[in-house]
């Protein structure tokens, strides 16, 4: 791996690293564009331009040096660090590192995924006007458990699963088939050197357990577990199950809302149920009454339109399980009953192998081709012919995509950061494009400011002009 | 990082002890001997634990910096990597791997109260420059396992988890990091082989206790007896040798 061998042996650096002055490792790619952007550096894509694997498309991550003068970033390095042992047909996979030594800026190339669960789910809310069929459903479903099950049997918690980071392959030999990315946050939960917690990781509140929000000192598997029942409720429904507001303070603030809704959902937790629940210090302390019943019944079924019945229920119940040590394992979920009826998971998720069965196709990302390697953009607007569409990206598109594709806008690649509230307009604007006017299942609370129909055209616009409701992201990131 | 060290990178790249004993041709020309070679790596050692003492790092992120500063050697020259740069470098990429960051101007700071000698003075530059071809030297392979972690589990098991053979053998583990037996054998050998060292030492019978593991005990005896050598020699190791050894690094073939 790397290019210590051949280009810069004995580590000199040979070239200026100037925009034009192309190092040595970057002349085996042809550049696309920028993909995907967040505190760490850039995403771009690229192509392989030797004879061997000829134009297979290749996700680079640019880790930009750490403002502080500390060098390669931590993250980076603990990201390198797992990929770097782990190879599961459903984790993403690192093919290469390379290093410029001009500007000491570290790239990561991963196998290109065209697709992530956020923007299929977000696809079906906004483009297609029906839920996401069973069978891909399902495969999605039992692909991430399973690569789930590889890492924490190999004591590697991911602890920040979310829609983003759960990528999906475009057409090709992989096609369908589920990865996992992101593991900049992940660790080993063996022997850690001190509390996870004191990290000040800050992740993405809407899929964080219960125990998390409620002060638990240390992280275990259980919490991607219960990131992944939110994933599965998102799945079915198309909206975050727990879309609680973010407080934002350092280093790690009581979030409140976010209890409140999962509450609301599934009932207030006890302590007959759980009960390591009164060592949680939030609970213990009482913090803005959340010893107090406010909801007593489990509405869950309700709000992801399922049968308490029914195989499917069970086990997203099992997965929103309140107590950590109850919750059901990855290991345990990939034997459940829900696995075994039909529809039966397969490895493409995307094509169900059934014939006669429509499928989606999913657009292929937006590709920035204005933006080089250094991350200088160019002033020019794109033109049309720099439009690098069907050629650049396997994959076919569904009509009024296309005008996407040089526009930049923030994507999501190896795991990029969204802000939630931001998107949650972004949602609420598209209960009446995606699901049909006032339909509200889970009796969500409808956002302050819902666009009325003439704002609603200038954020269509925008939509257009690359901004579909939110900004370019920023992440939190430590 | 994988829990399985079995399925891990360290398992699959331990060396033979001849491949850890090859001096590097460009160092060879200036005359560094098999000797020298192992004498730098010792005092290396001994200046990142004086350095992790300072800025108070844990034994594991020590061990897992004298590791890596090993595996560097085993494929890189000193002439090229001076050792009195890879050692500090290795410390600080370990402080990340292992979840406790140590800031490059601590060290820094610190590396020039410890070595008035200006042949030790860095900046933070060079060892962010460092840092970088470390890792590529490192072939970006991070995950060290370390005897520490089977130690506890065997001392309980034979029921010689008191203080003293803890700390005893603890003692012995840290001094097994001045030798390459970590790049050569797999940790829980090294544990045991010193469990035995310790054992013999406070006169405690261990024999049933190792005949009902299923080790190559040859193999556990063979690095006992390198470790006792090492003891052994370790008297010889002057200062003077020392310098000698790092002077020759400097001179023109």
């Amino acid at each position: 791996m790397g290019d210590g061998g051949s280009g810069n042996r004995g580590g000199n650096s040979n070239n200026s690293g100037g925009g034009s002055n192309k190092p040595e490792w970057l002349q085996q790619y042809d550049l696309i564009g920028k993909i995907g952007e967040g505190t760490y550096g850039l995403v771009f894509l690229a192509r392989i331009k030797s004879q061997t694997n000829r134009g297979k498309s290749i996700a680079i991550k640019k880790f930009k040096q750490s403002k502080d003068g500390d060098g390669v970033s931590p993250t980076a390095i603990r990201e390198i660090m797992l990929l770097r042992e782990i190879t599961h047909e459903n984790v993403v996979k690192l093919v290469n590192v390379h290093i410029n030594h001009a500007d000491m800026s570290l790239y990561l190339a991963f196998d290109y995924a065209e697709h992530d669960l956020y923007e299929i789910i977000r696809h079906h809310r906004d483009k297609v006007n029906h839920s996401i069929n069973q069978y891909t459903v399902k495969s999605l479903l039992w692909q991430l458990l399973n690569g789930l099950n590889y890492l924490h049997s190999n004591w590697i918690i991911h602890r920040d699963l979310k829609p983003s980071n759960i990528l999906v392959m475009g057409e090709g030999e992989e096609h369908g088939v589920v990865k996992i990315a992101d593991f900049g946050l992940a660790r080993i939960y063996q022997a850690p050197l001190k509390p996870l917690s004191e990290n000040g990781v800050v992740v993405t509140i809407w899929y964080r357990a219960p125990e998390l929000l409620l002060g638990a000192k240390h992280y275990t598997s259980a919490v991607d577990m219960w990131a992944v029942g939110c994933i599965f409720a998102e799945l079915l429904t198309l909206k975050p199950l727990f879309q609680g507001v973010e407080v934002k303070a350092t280093p790690n603030p009581f979030q409140l809302d976010q209890l409140d809704k999962i509450f609301k959902v599934l009932g207030h937790p006890t302590l007959e149920k759980w009960p390591s629940l009164a060592n949680l210090p939030h609970w213990q302390q009482d913090v803005q009454h959340i010893q107090g019943h406010k909801y007593d019944n489990n509405s869950l079924y309700n709000v992801v339109h399922l049968s308490p019945k029914s195989p499917a229920f069970d086990l997203l119940s099992k997965m929103l399980e309140y107590d950590p040590r109850k919750r059901i394992t990855a290991a345990q979920a990939l034997e459940h009953e829900y696995f075994k009826i039909e529809p039966q998971p397969g490895r493409n998720a995307l094509v169900p192998c059934q014939p006669g069965e429509t499928f989606v196709n999913y657009p292929t990302r937006p590709v920035d081709t204005t933006t080089d390697f250094e991350g200088t953009t160019n002033m020019q607007p794109p033109q049309p012919s720099q439009v690098t569409s069907g050629a650049a990206v396997s994959g076919s598109m569904p009509g009024g995509h296309v005008s996407n594709r040089s526009v930049p806008r923030p994507m999501n690649v190896v795991g990029m950061q969204r802000m939630p509230h931001q998107a949650m307009q972004a949602y609420n604007l598209t209960s009446q494009a995606g699901m049909g006017g006032g339909m509200n299942p889970g009796g969500m609370p409808m956002q302050r400011g819902v666009p009325q129909p003439h704002q609603q055209q200038q954020l269509r616009r925008r939509d257009q002009m690359g901004m579909p409701g939110y900004p370019q992201q920023k992440s939190r990131r430590i | 990082m994988s829990a399985n060290f079995w399925t891990s990178s360290h398992y699959k790249h331990l060396l033979d002890q001849e491949d850890v004993d090859m001096v590097n041709p460009l160092d060879k020309e200036r005359g560094v001997t098999l000797e020298d070679f192992k004498l730098i790596k010792m005092h290396m050692t001994n200046y990142i634990l004086r350095l992790a003492q300072q800025v108070k790092v844990r034994q594991r992120v020590v061990a897992t910096a004298v590791t890596y500063m090993r595996r560097v050697y085993t494929r890189k020259s000193m002439a090229e990597y001076d050792p009195r740069l890879v050692a500090p470098t290795c410390l600080y990429l370990a402080s990340k791997a292992e979840e406790s960051t140590v800031q490059a101007r601590l060290l820094v700071f610190y590396i020039k109260k410890l070595y008035a000698d200006d042949k030790y003075r860095y900046e933070i530059k060079d060892i962010l420059e460092m840092e970088m071809k470390i890792l590529e030297a490192l072939d970006y392979y991070l995950v060290v396992f370390h005897p520490y972690r089977s130690l506890s589990q065997f001392l309980q098991d034979a029921s010689l988890n008191d203080l003293s053979m803890t700390q005893l053998t603890w003692g012995v583990i840290n001094d097994t990091y001045k030798m390459d037996l970590i790049l050569v054998h797999p940790p829980h050998l090294i544990a045991l082989a010193c469990i035995y060292i310790a054992s013999v030492f406070r006169e405690k019978d261990t024999t049933a206790w190792f005949e009902e593991l299923r080790v190559d005990m040859n193999v556990v005896k063979n690095i006992s007896m390198e470790i006792l050598d090492f003891y052994e020699s370790n008297r010889m190791f002057t200062e003077d040798r020392i310098n000698t050894a790092l002077q020759k690094l400097t001179l023109r073939p």
